[in-house]
């Protein structure tokens, strides 16, 4: 399994990264972001499907309130009525994670190529032979240079500088898509995740090798990029607080034995046209992304 | 999305606090039947094989253990939020004896010190040299080089050793003064060579330089294509390396120029060693050639379980090579045939030793053996990771 891993995913990202840096004039830190850059492109569409999914399904989230409201104590119910509305809506739920299990593989390959490729010990310069290929340009790039900018790649910075960026621009990031919860709990996961996940990214930056971290602030300048142009602005970076929750309709329903047909409310089907809008507007951007 | 991004934040913690480690693969120096090495766990030991053979408690008379003083880089490659993935100092150059004291070279991350210590039994204390029995360090105190992963020599009382800074560095033996320093301007991983009063020394920015033993000015230099991590051989008129790009090279030792090459199928990393006109080289394709030293044509080949790193050694018409893979192979020299061979079932990094019969391997797992080559018995192991 681990060769399968290494033929397939590692051995070829590694390899460009190293044929590059020969490439760059030796210039590791400047391969790590010309590849950063070249991936995110290679995998834009499918971060574009994901980022419209996520939006899309966002949209709904008041309608899903209302539903589990309404269906709490019935769970079949409530997944068949919620497939119901997905269906409607025209939005398949796992549209927002198939795209991300397809990247995560290339992340973890191009992080395990950086850690490798720095290779600072005799053991993990031994270890790295066994996985270059018998190009020209590989053997003359190893060992690779590790001085870029004030940076050692094969250190961590010992300024904040890298630890600031690799923070800041990953909350930026995350705020851009995180819509302000209604619900308190989950208003304090959500703010958990959007400042914790930073905090600790830039902790970790001060313990690994600053190639690692410039890699995770080229990538997170992209997605904020990306974020900016798929979304058509700043997204939920400018909503200065949470919304105000969504009105629940007073009326008790009571549960009968066979479902009632659920009368959408205002909320509801402006909500459906919302998500219905999305779905329509990315088709068109799709379409002039890349061409009818 | 917050679970995912959870997951990949313990993992790269776990990932990067275990992440690259150094360990150190140290050969032997013999002096008056005692076998010094520098162990994994970062100390220097002095073992009696005659002790071993009798499985006495360690230490006997004339072994002892010696921690290596901190140069204060703990783990090196983890930073502060990060427990240390290695011990504070490693050492991968074999060390040298002259007279009652054996030179021991470290490898700290970026840092590193040559050290002399008394081998009839070491006198420092709290990591400070006793003067009075000739120890020393260099530089002294807290300042440190860069750290040294090629083995030191001694040639007349002068003791050369290359640095992971760039520099050749030549130091009075006796006393630890530096007598003169070159700077290669590339890091330094091989063990320089002396033949004729001319040092022969390369390094990881392609370049091989023949420097004067005397005040260190440069004789020649010659740049090949790709970084080199092998050690050098002289042998007659040739100087015999490895290099990065899968090729060992045959250099005139007078001028620098490439006399041939020979195509293998991975890194040249082992040093080459020379026997009767023939060039023995281990590559990290798992295998060792014998090579022709004047026309640089294959002789045979020899297909290992794992690629060999540790340099091989000659012992009569045989010569035995040890696989990272962790077997042993005594093979005739002359014709590449298998004779023996010996299952360790660790790596085995680290230049071998034969004397006599026996044969010393120093393996991953922390252990030393002592084996009889010519039947392939483990005569005594010693095992090292339980001492404290």
């Amino acid at each position: 399994m681990v060769d399968i891993w290494n033929t397939i995913i590692l051995e070829p990202v590694l390899n460009s990264l190293i044929a590059l840096t020969n490439v760059l004039g030796g210039s590791f830190g400047l391969a790590i972001i010309v590849l950063t850059v070249v991936v995110r492109l290679a995998l834009f569409p499918l971060t574009v499907r994901q980022t419209q999914s996520t939006k899309a399904m966002q949209t709904l989230q008041p309608k899903i309130q209302e539903l589990q409201k309404k269906y709490g104590k019935n769970q079949q119910k409530l997944q068949q009525e919620m497939m119901k509305l997905y269906k409607e809506a025209g939005i398949n739920p796992l549209g927002c994670l198939w795209p991300m299990l397809i990247q995560l593989p290339i992340w973890i390959a191009l992080y395990q190529s950086i850690m490798q490729a720095l290779a600072a010990t005799p053991e993990s310069l031994l270890s790295l032979s066994q996985h270059l290929y018998s190009w020209a340009a590989v053997s003359h790039a190893i060992p690779l240079g590790d001085k870029f900018l004030w940076l050692n790649l094969s250190r961590p910075d010992p300024n904040l500088i890298l630890a600031i960026l690799v923070g800041g621009t990953m909350w930026v990031q995350q705020k851009m898509v995180t819509p302000p919860a209604t619900d308190p709990r989950q208003r304090s996961m959500t703010n958990m995740t959007t400042t914790m996940m930073p905090l600790m990214f830039g902790l970790f930056t001060l313990s690994f090798p600053s190639g690692l971290a410039l890699y995770w602030v080229v990538s997170n300048v992209i997605g904020i990029v990306i974020q900016y142009f798929v979304s058509g602005g700043w997204g939920y970076l400018r909503t200065p607080s949470a919304p105000k929750p969504v009105p629940i309709p007073t009326q008790k329903v009571i549960p009968a034995p066979k479902a009632p047909e659920v009368q959408p409310s205002k909320t509801l089907q402006k909500a459906t046209e919302e998500s219905k809008a999305i779905k329509k507007a990315s088709e068109e951007k799709k379409r002039g992304l890349f061409g009818r | 999305m917050s679970l995912i991004l959870c997951i990949a934040a313990l993992s790269l913690l776990v990932v990067g606090c275990s992440g690259p480690t150094f360990q150190g693969w140290s050969g032997f120096a013999a002096s008056d039947g005692v076998l010094c090495f520098g162990g994994i766990d970062g100390k220097v030991y002095a073992i009696s094989p005659t002790a071993r053979s009798q499985t006495l408690t360690f230490p006997a008379q004339d072994e002892w253990v010696f921690s290596i003083p901190s140069l204060g880089t703990p783990g090196a490659i983890c930073g502060p939020a990060c427990a240390p993935a290695s011990p504070g100092t490693s050492i991968y150059a074999t060390p040298v004896v002259l007279g009652d004291l054996i030179y021991v070279g470290v490898y700290a991350g970026d840092n590193g010190k040559m050290i002399a210590i008394n081998r009839l039994a070491p006198g420092y204390t709290e990591g400070v040299p006793l003067r009075s029995k000739g120890e020393w360090t260099y530089p002294s105190g807290v300042k440190s080089i860069g750290a040294i992963v090629g083995s030191p020599v001694v040639v007349d009382e002068t003791l050369y050793a290359g640095s992971s800074d760039g520099k050749l560095y030549a130091l009075d033996a006796l006393y630890g003064e530096k007598k003169w320093e070159f700077d290669t301007g590339g890091k330094i991983w091989t063990s320089p060579v002396i033949e004729g009063g001319v040092i022969y020394v390369s390094n990881f920015d392609r370049k091989l330089f023949a420097v004067s033993g005397a005040d260190g000015t440069l004789i020649w230099q010659t740049e090949l294509s790709s970084s080199i991590a092998s050690s050098p051989a002289v042998s007659g008129d040739n100087v015999f390396l490895g290099t990065f790009d899968n090729h060992l090279y045959a250099i005139d030792k007078a001028n620098g120029k490439v006399k041939w090459n020979f195509e293998g199928g991975n890194w040249f990393w082992s040093t080459p060693v020379v026997k009767d006109s023939t060039v023995y080289a281990g590559c990290l394709d798992n295998k060792i050639y014998a090579i022709d030293a004047g026309t640089g044509r294959e002789l045979w080949q020899f297909v290992a379980a794992g690629p060999i790193v540790s340099t091989p050694v000659l012992a009569n018409n045989l010569i035995v090579v040890a696989s990272q893979a962790g077997d042993i192979y005594v093979i005739d020299s002359g014709t590449g045939n298998l004779v023996q061979s010996i299952h360790i079932g660790s790596p085995v990094m680290a230049p071998l030793l034969v004397e006599e019969n026996m044969l010393y391997v120093h393996a991953g797992n922390l252990c030393v053996y002592g084996i009889d080559f010519q039947n392939g018995e483990k005569v005594w192991e010693f095992c090292y990771s339980s001492i404290e």
